[in-house]
């Protein structure tokens, strides 16, 4: 996280951010019920259920970051799993949408176990 | 502690056709329904007289010289500083100057906040009759029916809430009842909407109350407030900032930056 | 989203719907089994565990669908502004154009040309080239009429 004075002296482009979080949490909350899909259909249950959706979600960031990140920011030379040029924080890039797609994962999950395993 | 056998519960295949999906697709139409009809229900923003637009504008100018005031060289930002504050404590930018001590008006009787409140009003109530509608046509037509079980264990506790409507005291709390279906489609269909209608939706209640809480902006000129109170408030903020320039030392970071 | 991203995700969306289906057969099957076998013998602790080629049928499915999913998001945007600057004046519009060629809604042209149009910014010698080059033909063109 940069401090106040590098913030200022190299300033954010704020729609920027806005696109580039909006195009990651649009994309994390499709997969995430996605996710629900599949685990409903699998028949998991309490922690492996929950356990498998922690796993594809930091799959999904760590494909949208060689797919869109990568090749522009290894480009201008940052390190490799920087996310700097596109996001604000680490943090914020691997986990900030577990908690968006949960309500939407349970919803589909919920759905596709009782359809199956009827 | 003895391993309690799993519940099974026979359920007829028809449960999913007559009560599953009318409720899935009831909820999602609601959430389109109501998003066009916030749409259509926006009023257009009222127009300001020149005066209070001066008054809001001025307070915003105050806060922006504050927040950016490493982009200005200190003596730019000090002649804007004392201009701003002896402006803000005479009251200078105040719309009506000499009610300046009053106390503000009562909200309820000025017509211009009404107007406000009635946009606040119809925004709550796209929200509730929906929904109140949509819980008594379930409780009317499905309670009673135990339709899935939830792939994850609860504690007893969310029986009373899951299983509304089925009194059987031994049920394990993960059959849930179709009120609690209602409930899950609520939380879960957000992403379902960001789908279909794109990212800025009215559709979901979960979005518009998330949206109540930080409107600052909305309720800054909102009734009730003084605007002497704020200007005060602005010009001592203004007074204590502490001025640095982002250009302080730039000739050391250039020529760190140009090092081979 | 482009047409390889969309064709993707639509068959992994074909091969999830097949092992949903797979998976619901086989769970139906289960259940009449247990029911006949209750009927028979009295122990009916048959563990239902789907089959492992409906299970990495799911798993193959699910990484299809995400991929394609992946490949349909819009490219992004530098955050820092000397980089999304420098980005504008290089590329134009070019830099603002989604998956499908189309140039983004938001795109409000170059944000610096209010800059390029100020006095102090104006490229006096480049103009008076101009302006001599336009005396020797149109406005020259103009005086031999």
């Amino acid at each position: 996280m940069p401090s106040e004075l590098e913030l200022q002296i190299s300033p954010i482009v704020q729609e920027s951010l806005v696109h580039n979080t909006r195009t990651l949490v649009n994309l994390q909350s499709l997969t995430a019920s996605l996710f629900g899909v599949s685990a409903g259909i699998l028949g998991l249950e309490s922690y492996s259920g929950f356990l498998y959706y922690l796993i594809f979600s930091l799959i999904t960031s760590a494909l949208f970051y060689v797919v869109r990140v990568a090749p522009t920011s290894i480009a201008s030379e940052k390190p490799p799993l920087d996310t700097s040029r596109y996001f604000r924080g680490p943090v914020e890039f691997w986990t900030g949408g577990l908690m968006n797609g949960l309500a939407g994962f349970i919803l589909t999950w919920t759905l596709f176990y009782g359809l199956v395993s009827a | 502690m003895a391993q309690v056998p799993v519940q099974t519960i026979h359920r007829d295949p028809q449960l999913f056709y007559w009560i599953l999906f009318p409720i899935t697709i009831v909820m999602i139409l609601t959430g389109i329904l109501r998003h066009y009809a916030t749409v259509l229900m926006a009023s257009a923003p009222k127009k300001l007289d020149q005066k209070t637009t001066r008054e809001q504008r001025s307070l915003l100018h105050g806060m922006q010289v504050r927040s950016s005031f490493h982009a200005l060289s200190k003596r730019s930002f000090n002649s804007r500083r004392d201009a701003l504050i002896t402006a803000y404590e005479s009251g200078a930018y105040l719309k009506d100057p000499e009610r300046k001590g009053q106390p503000p008006a009562n909200p309820m009787t000025d017509p211009s906040s009404m107007e406000g409140m009635m946009g606040m009003m119809k925004n709550q109530m796209a929200m509730i009759i929906p929904n109140t509608l949509i819980m008594s046509w379930i409780n009317a037509f499905f309670s009673g029916y135990v339709i899935m079980k939830l792939p994850f264990p609860l504690t007893i506790k969310f029986k009373s809430m899951l299983q509304a409507g089925v009194a059987t005291k031994d049920m394990d709390p993960r059959w849930m009842s179709s009120i609690s279906w209602y409930f899950l489609c609520i939380f879960g269909l957000q992403s379902v909407f960001n789908f279909i209608l794109g990212n800025d939706n009215a559709a979901s209640q979960m979005a518009q109350q998330m949206g109540q809480m930080g409107p600052q902006t909305a309720q800054m000129f909102g009734p009730g407030v003084d605007p002497n109170k704020q200007f005060l408030a602005e010009a001592e903020n203004i007074a204590v900032v502490d001025h640095y320039s982002v250009l302080d030392g730039v000739e050391d970071r250039l020529l760190e930056g140009i090092r081979v | 989203m482009t047409i390889l991203s969309k064709t993707i995700t639509a068959f992994g969306g074909i091969l999830l719907a097949h092992a949903c289906y797979s998976a619901q057969e086989h769970s139906a099957l289960h259940s009449l089994r247990v029911a006949t076998a209750a009927s028979l013998t009295s122990s009916s602790t048959v563990a239902n565990s789907l089959p492992i080629d409906v299970v990495i049928e799911t798993i193959v499915a699910t990484f299809i669908i995400l991929l394609g999913l992946v490949l349909g998001t819009r490219p992004l945007r530098p955050i820092q502004w000397r980089v999304w600057a420098g980005k504008i004046e290089r590329e134009g519009e070019d830099g603002f154009k989604d998956n499908n060629g189309e140039v983004n809604k938001d795109y409000m042209g170059n944000p610096f040309n209010f800059i390029e149009s100020r006095p102090n910014f104006v490229d006096i010698r480049k103009q008076r080239k101009e302006f001599a080059e336009w005396v020797r033909t149109g406005g020259g063109g103009q005086s031999t009429r």
